[in-house]
């Protein structure tokens, strides 16, 4: 038995030691990403003004960088592609737990999946893999259980197999990021025929998940307690408004909280020139709607 | 309780050490530690159903002894139904009551009559169907005078419950595994090295080869009307390589976790995927499951004797039979027909015996006949798992159907390179162990311990690299 417990223990401390050689690859797995805004709020890098937060509708038809020239508030972009509202939640709390608050949060709703489940808008954890080494990311990542709580001693625990791709990845052609984190559509999409009159209206309350509206009550909570201003935005479809789900969504908005429709008589909404897809501008129409929210903010001033 | 989780990680270190240092002193208390353990273990999942696996040990303990006792042919013929009974009585309640139920209505509906059905919302128990079959193969053993009843009821709850597999077997006969209760067991260093070497190559089939085909047939299953045939025979054979290291993974981690507590479980898979005809196939697939439906129910019902008709009968009810045991579903009756009709002309033909020992035993590589045998085996055997895991047998069929396009001449659309040479360095293991108990038994047997353990930490990185999300055991639900 003695035999055994030595053999044990000499054989776990060996793979102990040896399996730190594994932190090699998981702190080389950043400097390959092309986005590292993550990376930088980990940092406290993003001390803005104004935030952008939402899915790909934040990501595309906000031109953060127009916002700061045109109002001086120096905006950061940090909507993520596909991403859900418990994304937002968590990268807002990321967001407040390294950084300064900032003053205004620009807040892209997915009208009308914003409460309900759809494979397109998920919780980004192939966002979070490649930053593992910090144990923020590793905790948020255990909590998803898409890794286990041997990660906290393990370094191999915290690899996986995409973690072994050692090319850096590439900014896309249509839709490359700007140095304040948008990312407007630049190229047509050559798959998609656009019709405007193909747009739904109503909304029922009975897909919603539970999760996601704490998720929506705990976004504004956070921004109350932090004397943030926020501010909802619905960002134009090349299809007709669904009003119901905004009915549905002013039920559930604290007073102190704001909402920007676009402008729904814009003739240039009706043009799908502007459009890349029937939910995202190109960079040409984001500029339009940008310019909407600019409005709007030097009009709150 | 998971195998492939924190819980039983922490679970086997704290059993182990006071199963060996604090209960050690006496058998009966050993034994005792063991059921308590196991308890906690199944408890783990839900301990409301520790009462089913507590009164079907009452029911096979008492029986057990009453059997002993009692010379009335009759009596004893009563007690061994009420036993049968009892168990079988559970397991159709609580795996094939609704089964039934909504396949009653449909015949009725058949016939124009509505009748209102009540479906109920049953959880099945885990392992149900495993301690069910060891329970009723220990009284039926003691009804047939082969097995000598135990009077020692901590040593047979020891039996029913023990916790490496209790919830997806190995099966285990009372004649193997309970005499080891009544023995002193000390702690074999050899043994227990080759315990731990067995949990990890478990480990490694389920959590690198099984789960990471899970994802790749569950994306083509669940979306099979959208892949080319060629992407759909990929999803079949993903399949394949899942339900052979998730299930034999589970038997390797249980045998294995057996042997540190000095406990000797039968070998339940002997590298099947090598087999040259489905009737080798199926002695070593599964093989504790095959071998209990050939003694209790097979030969029973007059097994290869008799007529023609007869020996075709016996086939049919036991591949169906043991396809129905799987789960109750049509799918798996189906699976189970058409196993019968692939062994069926090997048996008329008295050709279901041929090959008895490992392929190419004694040499490195097979003959050209021997690859053909493989190669036909292997694809049947595949065809057959589409119909285990499809949904329904439509969607069984439509799969087929999909197959058989031009789109079979396509590049399959997925193609996971990274699985593709797992599989295959995998199947190289098993090849070159295939004379042993498991694929790295003896794997630098001989070789300085650097070689060894140098091995088995690299076995187990790949447990950690390639670990996707927490998987259930596919033979859980059954």
């Amino acid at each position: 038995m003695k035999k055994f417990f030595f053999n044990s223990l000499l054989f776990f401390i060996i793979f102990f030691i040896i399996e730190k050689s594994a932190y090699l690859i998981i702190s080389r797995a950043p400097t390959l990403e092309y986005d590292n805004r993550l990376e930088l709020l980990i940092k406290g890098e993003i001390n803005k003004d104004l935030i952008v937060l939402g899915s790909s509708r934040g990501a595309t038809n906000v031109m953060a960088k127009e916002i700061e020239e045109q109002t001086g508030l120096t905006s950061y972009n940090l909507s993520y592609m596909g991403s859900n509202i418990l994304f937002h939640e968590f990268i807002l709390n990321t967001l407040l737990k390294y950084n300064s608050a900032p003053d205004k949060i620009i807040f892209v709703i997915d009208n009308p999946y914003e409460f309900i489940d759809v494979e397109t808008l998920t919780f980004r954890n192939d966002r979070l893999y490649p930053l593992s080494k910090y144990n923020y990311i590793n905790n948020e990542l255990i909590k998803q259980k898409e890794r286990n709580i041997l990660s906290k001693i393990f370094c191999l625990a915290r690899i996986n197999r995409s973690d072994f791709k050692f090319k850096k990845k590439e900014m896309p052609d249509d839709n490359p990021m700007d140095s304040s984190g948008s990312m407007p559509y630049v190229n047509k999409n050559p798959n998609i025929e656009l019709d405007y009159s193909k747009g739904k209206n109503g909304y029922s309350t009975k897909n919603e998940i539970a999760n996601r509206l704490e998720a929506f009550y705990n976004i504004q909570k956070i921004c109350s307690n932090n004397n943030i201003e926020l501010i909802f935005v619905f960002s134009p479809d090349y299809q007709k408004f669904n009003d119901s789900f905004k009915i549905r969504f002013e039920r559930l908005l604290k007073s102190e909280n704001t909402i920007v429709v676009y402008d729904t008589l814009n003739p240039a909404y009706k043009n799908k020139e502007y459009f890349y897809d029937t939910s995202h501008l190109l960079k040409n129409g984001a500029s339009i709607f940008t310019s909407e929210i600019i409005e709007f903010l030097e009009k709150s001033k | 309780m998971l195998f492939n989780s924190i819980d039983f990680a922490v679970f086997l270190p704290i059993v182990f050490i006071l199963y060996w240092f604090v209960f050690n002193y006496n058998l009966k208390a050993q034994n005792l530690f063991l059921v308590v353990a196991s308890y906690v273990f199944y408890g783990w999942w839900d301990w409301r159903f520790l009462s089913l696996i507590a009164f079907s040990s009452i029911v096979d303990y008492t029986i057990g002894i009453k059997l002993m006792k009692e010379n009335n042919p009759i009596k004893r013929k009563l007690y061994l139904w009420i036993s049968i009974a009892v168990n079988l009585g559970f397991l159709g309640f609580f795996k094939y009551y609704n089964f039934f139920i909504d396949n009653f209505s449909t015949v009725f509906s058949l016939f124009g009559s509505k009748i209102a059905t009540n479906s109920l919302n049953i959880i099945l128990p885990v392992g149900i169907s495993f301690y069910t079959f060891q329970t009723l193969s220990y009284t039926i053993d003691v009804y047939k005078r082969k097995l000598e009843p135990t009077k020692d009821i901590i040593s047979f709850f020891a039996f029913v419950s023990f916790f490496p597999q209790l919830v997806a077997g190995p099966i285990e006969r009372a004649t193997n595994l309970l005499p080891q209760f009544y023995r002193n067991r000390k702690f074999n260093y050899p043994q227990a090295v080759d315990g731990l070497r067995q949990i990890l190559w478990g480990f490694f089939k389920k959590i690198v080869i099984a789960d990471n085909c899970a994802e790749y047939a569950n994306m083509i299953f669940n979306n099979s009307d959208s892949y080319s045939g060629s992407t759909l025979v990929m999803g079949a054979l993903f399949f394949t390589f899942q339900i052979y290291g998730d299930f034999s993974g589970y038997s390797d981690i249980a045998i294995g976790t057996s042997r540190l507590f000095g406990l000797n479980l039968r070998q339940n898979f002997a590298f099947p995927y090598f087999s040259r005809d489905i009737a080798e196939f199926w002695r070593r697939w599964h093989i504790s499951l095959s071998t209990w439906f050939r003694d209790y129910l097979y030969i029973p019902i007059g097994g290869s004797r008799g007529s023609y008709c007869n020996k075709v009968r016996n086939i049919f009810i036991i591949f169906i039979v043991s396809g129905f045991w799987h789960g109750a579903n049509w799918t798996f009756i189906v699976w189970g027909f058409l196993n019968a009709l692939y062994f069926l002309p090997l048996m008329l033909a008295k050709r279901n015996r041929l090959n008895l020992e490992i392929v190419a035993q004694n040499e490195l590589l097979p003959s050209l006949k021997e690859i053909i045998g493989m190669g036909i085996t292997f694809g049947l055997t595949v065809f057959a798992w589409i119909f285990f895991r499809a949904n329904s047998i439509t969607h069984a069929i439509t799969y087929i159907k999909d197959i058989f396009t031009a789109s079979l001449f396509k590049i399959p659309e997925i193609r996971p390179s990274y699985l593709i040479i797992l599989i295959v360095g995998f199947m190289i293991f098993e090849w070159f162990g295939r004379n042993q108990q498991y694929g790295i038994e003896k794997l630098f047997f001989n070789k300085p311990r650097i070689f060894r353990w140098g091995f088995y930490m690299l076995l187990i990185a790949s447990v950690f690299i390639f670990s996707s999300r927490q998987q259930e055991f596919i033979y859980f639900q059954f």
